[in-house]
């Protein structure tokens, strides 16, 4: 069975979509988090596809940085998302507020 | 095709015995729930509300530190394959990668975030902090001299000595400067 | 399995065994491993240091990136060698490079004089901020010398993920903590479209090298444009997070308000330089000769940028987020800049940006030291007759100001002379009118705070009665504020010498490694 690369295309750019809609949706600073993943992961089905379609293993190696990246960024978010639920247990997006003009 | 035959048996017993057992436990067992069992404390108090989880933030931060060393080792992976056609100038790129990579291990040992005993030491807690206190436990010493010079603390300070009744404290990274306040007064 | 094998084999006799040219990288070099050496050296050892040796060592750490820097210039320079491509035409070593190194360092040594004294105040004292200043940096760096799109983005990320730590450090105040979630989750969110757009460009084109990118594009005609141009877009909205342009501004005055003063310092002048770098690198030498197709979206942001920016700023009370407002405008007039896709535009940006990168990093040093313990005085009644109390900083703080508004004699009024000029000369007077009306608009906010400052409070026991402490300034912060301020009045007066550094430091595109 023969699927045509296109459709993973698609299948990339709607998990990138669901992901960008979660991250402005969600108010729970942890899900909003796991969304911004999605995108990121979303973005290596594009690349992976790409290197199958242009025969260029170029775009498969780029999926390794955007991994680690991507654990980098995990670490710190969650670092960042612990230090202020201590604080505030249960805090969401609108709780976080004090600062506005 | 043959050769998948045991595969497949194993898989199939392995279903087999965890759809057996669940049935088995649920048509044996007898069950007779009534609402004073189901308490959490079947003689005291009724619980109001749910009780606050308390476990130490240590558990967080090895998990971070593990999510770090765990995707490092994905360029490893593509290195081994090619390692011979690399040479040494593989060996130097790797060996340059693992020390940068190490010098956060370095750094976080000497912090103590992997401490999960009594804190040892740490550079920045020296008299601020009594020794008893260790890195998992979720009650945090109060400085006495903030109490002392509370009223010439700025009010960010002061707000912090007070939400500090019993604090889940315990990340050493976090908790390190954290607790400590003094209040020297900028001339 | 034996046929895998030999194939591998056969590969490996193909593999290109990559060349690392050491020197090409050494500021950044010198910046990791400064990094890497502070933190094993304070995990190492157990007796605390003598006040201000993290500082020392940060400033010693810029200066060797510096003159390693100086060096790089001389080779590029000479013609007899020129500019060259390193790790296998992944990074583009040329005067870009360079300058932006330059502008890096000195930004990272001027915020960790003022950090310095910062954290003793706040009780903050550690390696852990010059540390991830340095990286942070060394990220930025990456960024201006980035010959490959996935470089741009690892350098992106290396200067943000240190400094969403970076604004979340000061631990006791919510405020900080507030803007690092926000900067982190917006950041991530940017730089997940900045990845979208890499990845379309790269299916468009076949590559993610600038060069080879240039290359394509230059002999290919695509036979439909929606994919690159989509790529484009989503490149914008990354990068147009980072440099702070409207619509992509909203976590600005957030983060720049809540993060540590001398943080938000290092934010508004290292940080906005890279990204700037790397849109400049990205659009004006590799995208080029698509300039029609992103030259109307830069101008749409540059005026949204400058507007936004100069009017939103006048109605702020709190200072920090003032400043944040009108490092908007800047941005906007960088912009303008860009949008001119000339020599005379690129060299026009990397002036306003050397330019904007000792005013604004004066101004937040100024913030941090009238901030007082907490970090909270940053209201502009905060800045009620601090000429009377302490006439230096005050003066500075004027010169910083009227810089920014574009006074004549400082360093402000020729960034916006050259970029104005560059627009002009693009025959975008739309453009140029624009920004004039806008330096006029922003004018009117800097004088707000002078006249508070000088005119206002002659209460002279009212600062008695409220009990509030004098403004200290600690040396360190002292030895920062004099540079920034003679900096800014030596560019001010001799703007030659700068503008003959940001004319030789032009990006150039080098043709792909053979």
């Amino acid at each position: 069975m023969d699927v045509d690369a296109t459709w993973y295309l698609v299948l990339s750019a709607l998990l990138f979509t669901i992901g960008g809609a979660g991250v402005l949706v969600r108010r729970n600073p942890l899900v909003m988090f796991m969304c911004v993943e999605l995108m990121l992961n979303a973005v290596n089905i594009s690349f992976v596809t790409f290197a199958r379609m242009l025969n260029d293993t170029g775009g498969q190696v780029v999926v390794f940085f955007v991994l680690v990246v991507a654990a980098a960024e995990v670490v710190v978010g969650l670092g960042i998302i612990v230090a202020i639920l201590r604080r505030q247990p249960g805090a969401d997006a609108d709780d976080i507020s004090l600062l506005r003009g | 095709m043959d050769d998948y035959l045991p595969l497949v048996v194993m898989f199939v017993l392995a279903v087999g015995f965890v759809l057996l057992s669940i049935a088995s436990s649920k048509l044996l067992a007898p069950s007779r729930p009534t609402s004073a069992k189901d308490a959490p404390y079947e003689s005291g108090i009724v619980p109001t509300r749910d009780n606050p989880e308390r476990f130490p933030v240590t558990f967080y931060l090895v998990a971070m530190i593990f999510i770090v060393f765990d995707i490092e080792i994905i360029f490893l992976y593509p290195w081994a394959v090619i390692y011979r056609e690399l040479g040494a100038f593989g060996l130097v790129e790797m060996l340059v990668f693992s020390v940068a990579v190490f010098v956060a291990f370095v750094y976080l040992i000497s912090n103590g975030a992997l401490d999960w005993g009594p804190l040892r030491r740490s550079r920045r807690l020296d008299g601020t902090l009594d020794g008893n206190r260790t890195s998992s436990s979720t009650i945090r010493r109060i400085p006495s001299r903030t109490q002392v010079e509370g009223e010439a603390a700025p009010p960010a300070a002061r707000e912090e000595g007070a939400s500090r009744e019993a604090v889940a404290a315990g990340a050493a990274v976090g908790s390190t400067s954290e607790a400590s306040t003094s209040t020297e007064v900028p001339v | 399995m034996t046929s895998t094998a030999a194939v591998l084999a056969q590969q490996g006799d193909l593999l290109v065994k990559p060349e690392v040219e050491w020197v090409a990288i050494t500021p950044l070099l010198v910046l990791v491993g400064g990094s890497l050496l502070l933190l094993t050296l304070s995990a190492l050892t157990t007796r605390r240091p003598r006040r201000g040796t993290y500082a020392l060592f940060t400033v010693l750490t810029c200066a060797g990136a510096i003159i390693a820097s100086v060096a790089l210039w001389d080779r590029v320079q000479d013609p007899a060698r020129g500019e060259f491509t390193a790790l296998v035409g992944a990074l583009t070593i040329d005067g870009f490079t360079v300058f932006f190194s330059v502008l890096i360092a000195l930004s990272i040594a001027l915020a960790a004089l003022v950090a310095d004294d910062y954290l003793r105040r706040e009780d903050l004292e550690g390696p852990e901020l010059y540390a991830l200043m340095l990286l942070s940096g060394a990220g930025g760096i990456v960024m201006a010398m980035a010959n490959d799109l996935i470089v741009v983005f690892l350098g992106l990320e290396i200067l943000s993920i240190a400094l969403y730590v970076m604004a979340g450090m000061h631990l006791r105040r919510v405020e900080s903590q507030e803007s690092a979630i926000k900067y982190f989750v917006l950041g991530a969110f940017s730089s997940a479209f900045l990845l979208y757009g890499i990845a379309l460009v790269y299916g468009a084109t076949g590559s993610t090298n600038l060069s080879e990118i240039a290359a394509f594009l230059s002999q290919n005609v695509l036979e439909s444009e929606g994919l690159l141009l989509a790529g484009f877009a989503l490149l914008l909205v990354g990068l147009g997070f980072k440099v702070a342009a409207v619509p992509f501004h909203v976590w600005t005055p957030d983060v720049y308000q809540g993060a540590p003063s001398p943080v938000t310092a290092f934010m508004a002048s290292a940080s906005k330089a890279a990204a700037f770098a790397a849109l400049l690198r990205v659009f004006f030498s590799a995208f080029s000769n698509h300039a029609s197709d992103w030259r109307p979206i830069i101008w749409v942001l540059a005026v949204l940028t400058m507007v936004v920016g100069a009017v939103l700023a006048v109605v702020q009370r709190d200072v920090k987020r003032m400043l944040a407002y009108s490092s908007i405008n800047h941005a906007g007039f960088s912009l303008v800049a860009v949008h001119a896709n000339t020599e005379r535009g690129v060299a026009g940006a990397l002036f306003y940006l050397l330019a904007y990168a000792f005013m604004v990093l004066g101004s937040f040093a100024v913030v941090t030291l009238v901030g007082r313990r907490g970090d909270a005085a940053h209201d502009v009644d905060d800045y009620r007759g601090l000429a009377r109390e302490r006439p230096v900083l005050a003066l500075a703080f004027t010169v910083f100001l009227l810089s920014q508004a574009g006074v004549p004699l400082t360093a402000g009024f020729f960034a916006k002379f050259y970029v104005i000029g560059a627009a002009a000369e693009a025959e975008s007077y739309a453009l140029a009118v624009i920004a004039m009306v806008t330096a006029v608009i922003s004018a009117f906010l800097y004088l707000r705070i002078i006249v508070t400052m000088y005119f206002a409070g002659d209460e002279a026991e009212g600062d008695a009665a409220t009990g509030r402490h004098r403004v200290a300034i600690p040396f360190g912060a002292g030895v920062s504020l004099a540079a920034a301020v003679a900096f800014t009045l030596l560019i001010g007066i001799l703007p030659g010498l700068v503008a003959d550094f940001a004319r030789d430091a032009v990006p150039v595109l080098l043709s792909a490694a053979p």
